[in-house]
């Protein structure tokens, strides 16, 4: 056998970005999982499965703003119960019209993150410290006020939107729900956010060294104060699809259930939990590794109850693999140079 | 009055002899012997649960698989005792034994991997309750030993028996950061890991070392749940999280890890104890509790800070 193409094809696949990386690593599982159960692909399966990511990817993102400045927000499901109650009481126990409800749940997610954000700074605690603080504070409030009783009379066009899609399916392949169009134009707005804004550009030298920020005329309290409220407002509008995904508000939902999807995908896409990193692309491809590997999982029918075990060993391994894969090419090109 | 404020835990005291009084006035039920049990005995468990993170803080990590660790060696005890028939002794040491075991692969993946600790925990807190819930199917283990269970319902006056595990486990910490060798290593690392290294301390296995500490601590506090709920419930630890990270903090450990204060931490859970104890006798929504916890953080933490402020130290 003589090994030089398969040595370009592995440097193809090992070159390139983080990024790159996932997508291989994605199109592997997909191949792998459409081929151990044909219901992988179905419409109904990519249907459910693209719904679902479009929440995480959103959740993901409300994380990886406060990871851009190196702290971290563990409040971001806190925020997203309460804004989730929120949108229920706006639209069903005040009936207003479903615009107003979301830009009234937006700023209230908002002025949550701001709170957190305004005793990071006023106080100089650890941002972990005070968003587990706010967090117990913000679902408990939530829960006295509500007593944890679900709202299920919300605008039927609130639901049918949770459901709808864009454009012609094709085939097999379904049309893009809407949530996921979503996601992604929130998506863009980071993008643009971070590559193409003065104040992106601020958030990322915050992060990678907040100190020299502060020499370089950077206001870094205020920056760290803006990046809480936007994490706020991003857990609200993700509080906001999965409401309309459920078409129910109830007070269960989200918690301490986002506190891992929040992490990993900001993480496996290769934001930095150190701050100064970000990666818009990567978030999404992290959260649809994430969605991957549970539909995956669910489809071939392993054990609904050892989930958890998969999930965890899979997401390591993952992480493990890009770290590697990273090493290589960093190997790679010291040994070129 | 001033070397009383300037003891980090003095807040704490305050607070709970106050709440004490108050409690006493408005609910004369607080004083009775079976309430006094009841809020020891609630204090066991917390405790242990609080000093497995504790022990994470003084090295500069954390590990937020504390409770499902602590979960799934609830069940594993549990399940030995009650689908294999092992007797007591032999299920909780080997129910330990797994905890650590547990601790030493969140140690051994966060050395030799240089992911985040933080990241390699959440993933395998999931891992750890995805096989507690595989075990048992989410069905707990009922049929428990009878002396297990009386041991955990037992009492001396208001004493709870279960409460010497707790108390010995303080003193044995205690004289571990202060005397022993691996103790006041790890506290070098967690207060400047690359002074320490420098110093001739391994970091890779000060680090590990406290997984597996934090892995026992959770363990024993998983063994004690079970005997106090009487069953092996899977659900044990999911609510750990919050009260793991409150009393070391309000306690006055720092995040950045070296400082940890165990006295502090004992009075933070007792402080705990109380507010969850006088929500029951006054009769409110169990919601306020989780609202008070995390406004008691918020508060306790702004205080630490002043203190410092004040004294000097910063």
């Amino acid at each position: 056998m003589d090994p030089a193409p398969r040595r370009t094809l592995t440097s193809l696949l090992l070159r390139g970005s983080t990024q790159a990386g996932l997508f291989v690593i994605l199109v592997v599982l997909w191949v792998v999982f459409a081929n151990l159960a044909p219901g992988f692909l179905s419409k109904f399966n990519l249907n459910s499965l693209l719904r679902s990511v479009a929440v995480d990817i959103v959740v993901g993102f409300a994380q990886m703003v406060v990871l851009a400045t190196g702290g971290m927000n563990l409040s971001v499901g806190a925020i997203g119960v309460c804004a989730v109650m929120f949108s229920g009481y706006l639209m069903q126990v005040l009936g207003l019209p479903i615009p107003v409800a979301i830009a009234g749940t937006l700023a209230l997610g908002a002025l949550l993150g701001w709170l957190n954000g305004f005793a990071i700074v006023k106080t100089g605690v650890n941002s972990f410290v005070v968003t587990l603080a706010s967090a117990s504070l913000f679902s408990g409030g939530m829960l006295i006020l509500t007593k944890a009783v679900p709202l299920n009379g919300l605008p039927a066009e609130f639901g049918a939107f949770g459901k709808s899609a864009v454009g012609p399916a094709i085939g097999s392949m379904p049309a893009i729900p809407s949530l996921a169009v979503v996601a992604l134009a929130i998506g863009l707005g980071l993008y643009v956010l971070f590559k193409h804004s003065t104040l992106g550009r601020q958030i990322l030298a915050v992060g990678a060294n907040a100190r020299a920020a502060e020499m370089s005329g950077i206001p870094v309290d205020r920056t760290i104060v803006f990046v809480h409220a936007l994490s706020g407002a991003l857990a609200a509008a993700a509080a906001l699809m999965l409401t309309a995904r459920l078409a129910a508000a109830m007070p269960a939902v989200a918690g301490d259930d986002w506190l891992l999807p929040s992490f990993l995908a900001p993480v496996i896409g290769g934001t930095a939990l150190s701050g100064g990193i970000v990666s818009v692309v990567g978030t999404i491809l992290g959260a649809l590794l994430v969605s991957t590997i549970r539909s995956g999982l669910l489809v071939l029918e392993i054990g609904n109850f050892w989930l958890p075990l998969f999930l965890g060993a899979f997401l390591l391994a993952a992480i493990l693999v890009e770290r590697g894969r990273a090493a290589y090419v960093a190997r790679e090109q010291a040994r070129r140079a | 009055m001033g070397a009383f404020f300037r003891l980090q835990w003095s807040g704490i005291l305050v607070g709970i002899i106050a709440g004490g009084i108050a409690l006493a006035l408005s609910a004369p039920a607080f004083l009775s012997e079976f309430n006094l049990f009841v809020l020891l005995r609630s204090i066991c468990v917390s405790l242990l649960v609080a000093y497995a993170q504790m022990v994470m803080l003084g090295v500069g990590q954390m590990n937020l698989s504390v409770g499902a660790l602590g979960g799934l060696v609830a069940v594993v005890t549990g399940g030995l005792m009650d689908a294999l028939g092992v007797p007591t002794l032999p299920a909780i040491m080997i129910g330990v034994a797994a905890g650590g075991a547990a601790g030493f692969v969140n140690g051994w993946l966060t050395v030799r991997t240089g992911i985040n600790g933080f990241i390699v925990t959440l993933a395998t807190a999931s891992a750890f309750a995805g096989i507690n819930l595989g075990i048992t199917k989410a069905v707990p283990f009922y049929n428990l030993p009878a002396d297990f269970v009386a041991f955990g319902n037992g009492r001396v006056g208001l004493f709870p028996l279960l409460l010497i595990v707790p108390l010995l486990v303080t003193v044995v910490l205690a004289l571990f950061f202060a005397r022993a060798v691996p103790g006041r290593h790890m506290l070098a690392v967690g207060g400047n890991a690359p002074a320490a290294q420098l110093s001739g301390v391994s970091v890779p296995r000060a680090i590990i070392s406290a997984h597996v500490l934090s892995g026992l601590l959770a363990a024993v506090a998983g063994v004690l749940a079970v005997a106090q709920l009487g069953s092996a419930q899977p659900t044990i630890g999911s609510d750990w999280l919050l009260i793991s990270f409150a009393a070391p903090i309000i306690g006055g450990a720092s995040l950045a890890g070296g400082a940890i204060s165990i006295v502090g931490t004992l009075l933070a859970v007792v402080l705990i104890g109380l507010i969850q104890n006088a929500m029951v006798l006054v009769k409110v929504d169990p919601y306020w509790v989780q609202f008070l916890l995390g406004a008691l953080i918020l508060a306790a933490v702004w205080f630490n800070r002043y203190r410092a402020i004040k004294v000097g130290e910063i």
